[in-house]
């Protein structure tokens, strides 16, 4: 660890000095909090941290975020996909405020997405007061947590799709259209073809994002154990009640999907797509 | 050979993520896919509780009644609970998740629900003994050894003693404690509300860490923070009777005994579960419910049970908050009139 000095004054350029002072910033920063995840997590032994994941809880926890994950992805990937796709191939009034709106989501606090969705949908709020004489009452359930993640992760999708869909070259485009093909069979054999990385990348950040998410599902979810509480909920209600094993369990499989998760990313996903 | 292995592992390689997520998937939704020779759902209960109620409900209240409903309807029922601070329970009651029953640390919380309207007024009232469930006293947590050598509330207000307090704002049991520290200055002190006021503020000097609930408040503690603690005697006693306390628990002079309210939500309960719920709430004041309060730390409402815990610590003068008038004056006039307005503003926090 010591600073290499000769080495430093011999070569202006060598990589030592910057690079180890880089890890040497970064070990408490980055390194050292992951690390002491997996320490804590396997401190009791590998059968105290399977007993800790067992509990139902724990169990409903992940399975309950791995399903919300998949159909945020899912949902997010048509709508933020469609909306890139209006918004780079139609120029209209108002495509630049509207361009403003769809990313607005990266800025706000998620609490603050929170409160509005309670606001908005709750049994107290604009649209909730008139669903809740129907039966009608989407926070406190699994629509609620779907809608909060949607909220939370639109942007990602339109992020990874349409600079995709800016650059492709229309002679594509209008060539399919010259040999008579319609606007659908020429977005789903020409245009999505060539979105496939960004498709594919723009999905996993949001699957990633909503595996983790935390301040506006704690606001709309009730935190419900074994119908509404998701794994970060979990550790965190774990935690405060200071079951710290139970908590780091779960949030070392976490970790693991989201390095998981992120391998592929860089693994598949920024590989050159076949449009360029 | 050596082309088609390449072709092959590339195509692994290729295909890994989507079956890394398809097995994800399959994991994630196996509990609800309906495959044959799985049990038809079970009838549920909805229970929010205050903070500590967690172990007691989860281990003992929660399987004692399962076995006893199973016996005698022959049918499956299914909890599902959420514990945190009264305050928080309230406000999410209020906000509208579907609790079926509550058990509140102050009625304070269920008259507040009642102002919302989320239950008719004054319901509780008609449960057996008032709505209260269960009681405990409230008392001090200091360090192994004691080094501070804290005997009594009036030791807490010595410099350089850190406290751990929850926050009134989200924890039933900080207003427990607010009531607590302050009775206990007025009765030790010939009634005299100045000399409450006093020991309330000297203690409020010295807290170092506000926690959302009582059980987050012995969680701060336990990681460290403070030389003391103030808090149910029923959340250390549990750990006591197995060995597992950290530090030593501290009985007041003068102290309140808390007791916990249970609200029962109707517009939640749904005619399916409606005989489940209501079954479920008299089991709460049944013998056999009330023995296991008693062993994990709580002093049941049937004092002829009480002799059975040989844990519980002796106390003087134990109050009520009968005493004080009730919650909500009591509210009004210590928490709100004096704690806040006084003794906070005083400290500028």
């Amino acid at each position: 660890m010591n600073p290499p000095v000769s080495v430093t004054t011999r070569r202006l350029h060598s990589p030592v000095f910057p690079v180890s002072m880089l890890v040497l910033v970064l070990l408490p920063l980055l390194l050292l909090p992951l690390a002491a995840v997996f320490i804590f997590a396997f401190r009791g032994g590998a059968v105290a941290f399977l007993a800790a994941l067992k509990a139902p809880d724990a169990q409903f926890a992940l399975r309950f975020s791995i399903v919300m994950a998949f159909a945020t992805a899912a949902v997010n990937a048509v709508i933020g996909t469609f909306a890139a796709y209006v918004l780079s191939k139609y120029s209209f009034r108002g495509k630049r405020p509207l361009n403003i709106v769809v990313n607005l989501p990266v800025a706000i606090p998620t609490v603050v997405v929170g409160t509005s969705l309670l606001l908005l949908w709750g049994p107290i709020g604009l649209l909730g007061r008139l669903l809740e004489p129907l039966g009608l009452q989407p926070m406190f359930t699994p629509a609620g947590v779907l809608l909060a993640h949607l909220f939370v992760t639109f942007p990602y999708m339109l992020g990874a799709v349409k600079p995709l869909l800016d650059e492709l070259e229309t002679t594509y485009e209008e060539a399919a259209y010259t040999i008579g093909a319609s606007r659908w069979q020429t977005f789903w054999h020409v245009i999505l073809p060539a979105l496939r990385g960004g498709i594919f990348s723009g999905t996993l950040l949001t699957f990633a994002h909503s595996l983790g998410e935390f301040g506006a599902t704690v606001m709309v979810s009730g935190n419900l154990r074994l119908r509404t509480q998701t794994a970060p909920l979990y550790i965190f209600a774990q935690f405060e009640a200071g079951n710290i094993a139970g908590a780091n369990a779960v949030a070392a499989v976490l970790a693991v999907l989201s390095f998981v998760i992120f391998f592929f990313l860089l693994r598949y996903a920024v590989r050159p797509t076949r449009a360029s | 050979m050596v082309f088609k292995r390449k072709a092959l592992l590339r195509r692994v390689r290729a295909l890994a993520p989507i079956l890394f997520l398809g097995v994800l998937l399959l994991y994630g939704l196996w509990p609800w896919l309906p495959l044959p020779g799985r049990p038809p759902q079970p009838q549920t209960v909805v229970f929010y509780g205050f903070s500590i109620l967690g172990e007691v409900m989860n281990k003992g209240i929660f399987p004692a009644f399962q076995k006893e409903w199973a016996a005698r309807t022959g049918q499956r029922v299914e909890f599902i609970s959420s514990f945190s601070g009264s305050g928080t329970v309230r406000n999410q009651l209020i906000m509208g998740v579907p609790a079926h029953l509550a058990l509140l640390s102050l009625e304070l919380d269920a008259q507040q629900l009642a102002q919302a309207r989320v239950i008719p007024p004054e319901s509780w009232r008609k449960l057996p003994h008032q709505g209260v469930v269960n009681r405990t006293p409230f008392v001090i947590l200091v360090r192994q050894g004691n080094t501070r050598g804290v005997r009594d509330f009036a030791d807490l207000t010595r410099p350089g003693v850190g406290l751990v307090h929850p926050d009134p704002l989200t924890s039933g049991g900080a207003n427990w404690a607010i009531v607590a520290e302050y009775g206990a200055g007025t009765r030790q002190n010939g009634g005299r509300p100045e000399a409450g006021r006093q020991l309330l503020a000297g203690i409020w000097a010295n807290v170092v860490a506000q926690a959302g609930s009582a059980r987050a408040g012995r969680t701060q503690f336990e990681n460290g923070f403070g030389d003391a603690l103030i808090t149910y005697e029923q959340e250390l006693l549990y750990d006591l009777g197995r060995g597992k306390l950290k530090g030593e628990i501290i009985y007041p002079h003068s102290t309140i005994q808390s007791e916990h309210t249970l609200v029962v939500v109707g517009r939640n309960v749904g005619p399916r579960d409606r005989q489940v719920v209501e079954a479920f709430r008299d089991f709460l004041w049944s013998e056999q419910a009330q023995k296991i309060f008693v062993e994990y730390g709580y002093r049941s409402v049937d004092e002829g049970l009480n002799a059975t815990n040989p844990h519980f610590g002796k106390i003087s003068d134990l109050f009520s908050i009968a005493d004080f008038g009730g919650w909500t004056k009591a509210k009004k006039e210590i928490v709100d009139g004096i704690w806040k307005k006084q003794v906070l503003a005083k400290l500028k926090r």
